[in-house]
């Protein structure tokens, strides 16, 4: 099969062109530590949530020196917490998201950032972010979940460190 | 009922009854010579598409390593 | 030599009836995309925020599915009978499909149109992917399944035909039209197969409450096994344009016919498995069976790139046959007065703007960055509803006087529609990928949150929203002007050559290639092969975790009492 020589050229240069976008996307994933979500969170049952240890009572946690979990219940139309009250984390502090559906399939996304997730029922989206000082951020689903859709938001507010007293077991923070 | 000026009329002798105007896929009416396969090389192709390699690599660079990674709360675990 | 309908006027029948389907939803759907254009820009509003998502869905379905495809069943019927050079086995099979999918058509845009209408307690407002657990009326999902029957039905017809033009000419390469409408139905049996199980297995007996709950995560992952190569079935169509008609449409000849049965072959390949890098952000998925999906995905781009030097090096035989000269001065020579060559090259050009924001959307971590955003139907825009939507407009001012024997009605109406198409598309996708990178959500009908703005880092938000709306404005005004244009194009009176229908040979043709790129049953194999491998484990894990139907209880969206209950509820809870 006879194929022109600059068709060959071009075709040499389209494979490296996708080796580079393969290779970029791996050095993000290996040099930069950007990870994906994944199947690590597990699974819940998304009509006993109240029954689950942390999702019975959403909120911060602290989980070690520094470090946080917040967990999220997203649903028709709100986050909980989230909407009717801030999700209030410490500045300069490593936060782990677990954010889970308690309905229908909705989006999780800190406006502006890259923290950005997907809401199934039965599953739970876990990530970590480092955050830096204090800012406060816009929440919202990214996912139609409704006819109220549009009115799903909310904030997360990144306080001062010796603002910040949550007790690790305080929840809904 | 046409809006196509009169003046535009290519009607061809050998196929009768051709719409007046301009027609649509006529382009081969106006060629003013055939270029076989072993005497075409589609350098401005090449010219082109070039142009488009280099526009892709710089944007991807800038859209990866400037807005992504550039961005504040990534994800990291 | 008279034209197609003068050859074979059953099949240019069928033909028509299948455009004449498809302009009709482009027409109701470019409508929704207007009102969508102005009413999420809040320039103009006459629908409640909550109807939104009717209109919304009414505009993907009718646009993506209803459009496209129709319009698709009417060019591989025309391609498959002008390139074997016979009619179609049995015409009755023929319109047999066509009613088939025209059925299901209307049962679905009944269900969706139904949303309107408060006092019909129907409704499918569940947007073009319809994620369960959101819960449309059944008429939609059953609607959905005939017309996909319907498409297989189609493809069995084009099938047939081929065999039957096989028996008479045993030892010739498979015509060029024929065989990459017979790689884009293998690849389309293939991947039809997810939504099917979805809808047949799972979505139909739960809207009909014959089984009480579904796994989310398993509806999803089916839809998109299906989602991402339904773009190639829309992408095909023009590139069967590209390929075989644009070259002659230049002055050309096309460049390489085995290089484009090389592309179509990979598309075969690579289009399903594939479906995964929609769900970068899914929980559920481990993150190996992600970074599989997006290799094979960039792997994709590569005949989408052989296609951009083939088509360009095609199109620059024409201009050099018509005198072009220089490295860019060529492009001066070409027919910009011809309306079909004018909206396919800007259709090219636009996807080759769209190929970028797709190379992002597939860069599988690069995906945090505009997932869920504006920018998704920003590039969506470039590609399905430009390359395509623009190809298949283009053509068919040179196709549709084939079928119907009568001149265009206006050829300069024809050129300001596709160039009012393209600068309405470079406002409005612009702004809308723009508006994507500063974090404004897609599928939302206000342009305001209460607790917080958006800030663009470039221009202001202010700025975005107004070219959106401009932009979706000339758009629509564009389809007024192709829908009249072709409108009163049937009132012309017939003549024996109203269009100029003859396709030149390809400079490089079938038999320099090898005779491997026709054996469909070894591509077919291999498909199959690459799709087992890329979903086995991902589709077992995610029914491992929750089984097959799930744990999760459907959430009508047609109880519209239900939904206003909720509205009430958050309203109190924010106030």
């Amino acid at each position: 099969m006879e194929i022109h020589a600059y068709e060959k050229f071009w075709l040499g240069a389209a494979l490296l062109l996708i080796v580079g976008f393969i290779a970029t996307v791996s050095y993000g994933a290996i040099g930069a530590g950007v990870e994906m979500i994944d199947d690590d969170g597990g699974t819940v049952d998304p009509q006993n949530l109240d029954q689950h240890p942390k999702f019975s009572d959403p909120g911060v946690y602290k989980s070690g020196p520094n470090e946080y979990d917040v967990y999220v219940i997203a649903k028709q139309f709100l986050f909980q917490p989230g909407t009717s009250e801030p999700i209030r984390v410490p500045a300069n502090s490593t936060v782990t998201f677990h954010v889970t559906s308690a309905d229908v399939i909705h989006g999780f996304e800190v406006v502006g950032t890259n923290a950005n997730t997907m809401a199934i029922p039965g599953q739970i989206s876990t990530f970590t972010v480092e955050v830096d000082g204090p800012q406060e951020y816009g929440l919202l689903c990214n996912e139609y979940c409704g006819s109220a859709h549009h009115a799903m938001e909310g904030t997360m507010k990144v306080v001062p460190e010796d603002e910040f007293n949550a007790s690790a077991t305080a929840g809904g923070a | 009922m046409s809006l196509e000026p009169e003046t535009e009329n290519t009607i061809r002798e050998d196929v009768p009854d051709r719409p007046r105007g301009y027609v649509v896929g006529s382009a081969p009416d106006s060629i003013e010579r055939e270029i076989g396969h072993d005497d075409f090389d589609p350098v401005g192709t090449l010219v082109l598409i070039f142009g488009y390699f280099l526009i892709l690599v710089v944007m991807w660079v800038f859209m990866y390593f400037v807005e992504f990674l550039g961005r504040g709360m990534t994800v990291i675990g | 030599m008279a034209t197609f309908v003068d050859r074979y006027a059953e099949e240019a029948s069928v033909i028509k009836a299948n455009l004449v389907v498809s302009f009709v939803a482009l027409g109701i759907g470019a409508f929704f995309g207007l009102v969508q254009a102005l009413h999420r820009t809040n320039y103009f509003r006459f629908i409640d925020s909550v109807d939104y998502y009717t209109v919304l869905t009414g505009h993907g379905v009718l646009l993506a599915l209803v459009f496209t495809i129709f319009f698709l069943l009417g060019l591989f019927t025309w391609a498959v009978v002008q390139s074997l050079e016979r009619p179609m086995p049995d015409i009755r099979l023929t319109w047999a499909w066509f009613g088939l999918t025209t059925t299901g058509a209307t049962f679905v845009a009944i269900a969706i149109l139904a949303g309107f209408m408060p006092s019909i307690d129907m409704s499918a407002d569940v947007l073009y992917t319809f994620y369960a657990p959101l819960q449309a009326h059944p008429l939609f999902y059953v609607g959905l399944a005939m017309f996909i029957v319907g498409t297989w039905l189609a493809g069995a017809d084009w099938f047939l035909a081929y065999r039957n033009w096989r028996g008479d000419n045993p030892d010739e390469r498979i015509p060029l039209q024929t065989f990459m409408v017979l790689t884009t139905m293998l690849m389309w049996y293939l991947s039809t197969l997810g939504v099917a199980v979805s809808t047949v297995f799972f979505l139909i007996p739960w809207s009909f409450g014959i089984v009480e709950t579904v796994n989310p995560l398993l509806t999803r992952t089916l839809f998109w096994f299906f989602g991402h190569p339904v773009v190639y079935f829309w992408l095909m169509p023009a590139y069967l344009m590209w390929y075989t008609v644009l070259p002659k449409l230049a002055g050309g000849r096309l460049f390489s016919d085995p290089l484009a049965r090389v592309v179509f072959v990979l598309f075969l390949l690579l289009s399903t498995p594939v479906g995964i890098h929609h769900q970068y952000l899914d929980p559920g998925i481990a993150e190996g069976f992600k970074f599989i999906a997006m290799t094979n995905t960039m792997f994709l781009l590569l005949p989408s790139l052989l296609t951009a030097f083939t088509v360009v090096a095609s199109v620059e035989h024409g201009a050099r046959q018509r005198g072009g000269e220089g490295y860019l001065k060529w492009l001066g020579a070409l027919p910009w007065r011809d309306p079909a060559f004018t909206g396919m090259a800007l259709a090219g050009a636009m996807f080759a703007a769209g190929g970028f924001s797709g190379m992002i959307n597939a860069g599988m971590n690069i995906n945090y960055l505009i997932h869920n955003t504006l920018w998704v139907p920003g590039h969506f825009h470039l590609t399905v509803g430009t390359a395509v939507a623009l190809t298949m407009m283009a053509g068919s001012y040179w196709l549709v006087p084939q079928l119907t024997g009568k001149r265009l009605y206006s050829r300069p109406i024809g050129l300001l529609q596709v160039v009012l198409w393209f600068v309405g598309m470079v406002l409005m996708s612009n702004a809308m990928h723009r508006a994507g990178l500063v974090g404004i959500p897609r599928r939302t009908a206000e342009p305001q949150y209460q607790s917080f703005d958006f800030t663009a880092v470039i221009g202001t938000v202010g700025e975005l929203r107004a070219q959106i709306a401009i932009g979706g404005t000339l758009l629509f005004l564009s389809v007024v002007l192709f829908l009249f244009n072709i409108l009163l194009s049937a009132f012309e009176e017939p003549i024996a050559n109203p269009v100029d229908d003859r396709l030149p040979a390809p400079l490089s043709g079938a038999s320099g290639s090898p005779l491997v790129l026709d054996d469909l049953r070894l591509w077919t194999g291999i498909a199959v092969v690459l799709v087992i491998l890329a979903y086995t484990l991902p589709l077992a894990g995610i029914v491992g975790d929750a089984g097959f139907f799930g744990n999760v209880p459907g959430v009508p969206v047609w109880v519209s009492a239900n939904a206003e209950a909720i509205v009430e509820t958050l309203t109190e809870v924010i106030a």
